[in-house]
């Protein structure tokens, strides 16, 4: 029996019922659902557990602290990275950005130079290089989108420079499920530039193994919500000599080795970027998750989603007018974004809703790529570890009666 | 009709649909049958704030009482605020600043008209609010 046949009953939302039916829930991409270890663990914390981190002499404190660093170690086995200062912690994938947004622009860029994005990143990995290239008279530049979905890696190579600073990727697409060759953009990265090279790993790290070492970037950010995790909870891995490099962003406890009226002087890497009580709970809550996931085995987890994705397509893309925004690459995501002609978004999502199946409506935090597709809102379907052939079968007769509906 | 005898006329006809899907259904035939907006006043300054989806409202002061044309670009929340618009048109606008229905707890219609900030229709509730508090003050 495969690990993941049974596996709805680690997830205790499955038990409820919606609108009478069976949840069919499609929506990792905006969050995932919690297995009870994660859930237990975070509740055994604050029941028995609870004391600050980094603080008290007390058996309370250190027992926790020791459960909150050990996450760090878990992360760096899960990332293969070389040592366990190299992982921040942060609220999430959109601090994670801001933070080094703000942290490099403020150390390493000045007048004139260089931001490559691409044109389907999120609004996180959007904005924040917006406002630090207000404030500090730099250039964003996009890297243009293939027909298929896939990045356009000649236009990276013809926008890379000596003024290149930075490049900002994501790591897989939120709309179309498209995988971009990392090893690639940093070959093509570090042989026509000296930027540093950035992945937003949010929706890439929950499905795939990902070795910092062998794909050779220089920073790697994701949330932990996304992958069985508790929301509040995201992590920033970096070479450890850039991070010694950077400074902070964020001043306050813990993050500072002497304090004077006058000046202060910084903790070593991690600590000095993480400032203020830090959201132990949900970083050992993450710890949980990490253990669940490799429990399964990420290379099960990659398996499967690479099942359900191919099964996708077989279902999903030859709807009678359901048009389909999807990776034509052959590995992907398993993220379908659909759109009909003439029906509204939000309509279907609410008919889908009457099914029992939650998608996402809307422009998923992706508006200039939609507004490039001249499409307002599509509803995407995302799919991870709990999901089944079964689930997509809903999903399609469940889309064939709303549309017939609606239209 | 008061707002009370129209919101007690609408819970007894969505009473009578026995899930979210035939109330839907019932909303879309609704917003079929609202054809009188006319495409040329979906305007911004009509706008109200919705992120899912569009909703448009145009209010007109006639012999002393308030009317409000509604649209959307999406049918069930056109339905919807049709629904809306015809429950406070006709009325005083102090009737409408005095009136503390709450029609969420009325209507059971709790994922289409919730607190949401990205609700057209829990928005354009709002707008017709202030709208007659300001015409009142």
């Amino acid at each position: 029996m495969s690990k993941f046949s049974d596996i709805k009953k680690d997830f205790p939302i499955f038990e409820r019922a919606i609108n009478g039916k069976k949840l069919t829930y499609l929506d990792s991409g905006a969050t995932s659902q919690k297995p009870n270890s994660v859930i237990d663990k975070m509740n055994d914390i604050y029941k028995y557990n609870n004391a600050n981190v980094h603080r008290g002499t007390y058996v309370l404190s250190s027992e926790t602290t020791s459960e909150y660093e050990s996450v760090r170690h878990k992360l760096q086995s899960f990332l293969n990275a070389s040592e366990s200062d190299e992982i921040i912690f942060t609220k999430g994938t959109t601090e994670a950005l801001n933070f080094l947004a703000n942290s490099i622009a403020n150390k390493l860029m000045g007048e004139g130079d260089e931001i490559i994005l691409s044109e389907i990143e999120h609004h996180a990995n959007i904005i924040p290089w917006q406002m630090v290239a207000e404030k500090y008279k730099l250039t964003i530049n996009y890297i243009k989108v293939n027909d298929d979905f896939s990045l356009n890696l000649d236009d990276l190579s013809s926008k890379l420079s000596s003024k290149t600073k930075v490049v900002s990727i994501v790591g897989e697409s939120n709309l179309s499920g498209m995988l971009p060759d990392i090893k690639e953009i940093n070959n093509l990265v570090r042989s026509n530039s000296d930027a540093l090279l950035i992945i937003d790993g949010a929706q890439l790290v929950p499905h795939r193994k990902v070795d910092v070492q062998d794909l050779g970037i220089d920073f790697l950010v994701f949330s932990g919500h996304k992958m069985l995790g508790p929301t509040g909870i995201g992590v920033v891995w970096g070479k450890k000599e850039l991070l010694n490099s950077l400074d902070p962003v964020y001043g306050g406890g813990d993050m500072i080795e002497e304090v004077h009226y006058d000046k202060a002087t910084w903790a070593p890497v991690p600590h000095k970027f993480e400032a203020g009580t830090p959201p132990y709970v949900e970083a050992i809550g993450l710890g949980a998750a990490i253990d669940y996931l490799e429990n399964l085995g990420m290379s099960e987890v990659e398996k499967h989603s690479d099942e359900l994705r191919e099964y996708g397509r077989k279902v999903l893309l030859d709807i009678d007018g359901v048009n389909v925004i999807h990776s034509e690459q052959d590995i992907a995501g398993c993220t379908f974004g659909m759109y009909v002609d003439g029906v509204h978004a939000a309509d279907l999502s609410l008919m889908l809703d009457t099914h029992g199946v939650a998608v996402r409506a809307g422009h998923h935090c992706v508006q200039p790529f939609h507004r490039k597709l001249g499409i307002d809102a599509t509803i995407r379907s995302t799919a991870y570890i709990y999901n089944d052939k079964e689930d997509i079968d809903t999903l399609k007769s469940a889309l064939i009666s709303s549309v017939d509906m609606l239209r | 009709m008061s707002i009370r005898e129209k919101v007690d006329e609408y819970k007894k006809i969505l009473d009578i649909f026995p899930n979210d899907q035939e109330k839907y259904q019932y909303l879309i035939e609704k917003a079929k049958e609202n054809d009188s907006f006319p495409l040329e006043l979906r305007l911004d300054n009509f706008k109200v704030n919705g992120c899912q989806s569009q909703v448009w409202l145009v209010p007109e002061e006639k012999d002393e009482k308030l009317f409000f044309n509604s649209d959307s670009d999406a049918l069930i929340a056109k339905g919807l605020v049709t629904l809306i618009a015809s429950i406070y048109s006709d009325e005083k606008a102090e009737d409408i600043v005095s009136s503390d229905i709450d029609l969420m707890e009325e209507f059971e219609l709790g994922v289409i008209l919730s607190p949401a900030r990205r609700n057209g229709a829990y928005s354009m509730l709002k707008t017709i609010k202030e709208y007659a508090k300001n015409l009142v003050s």
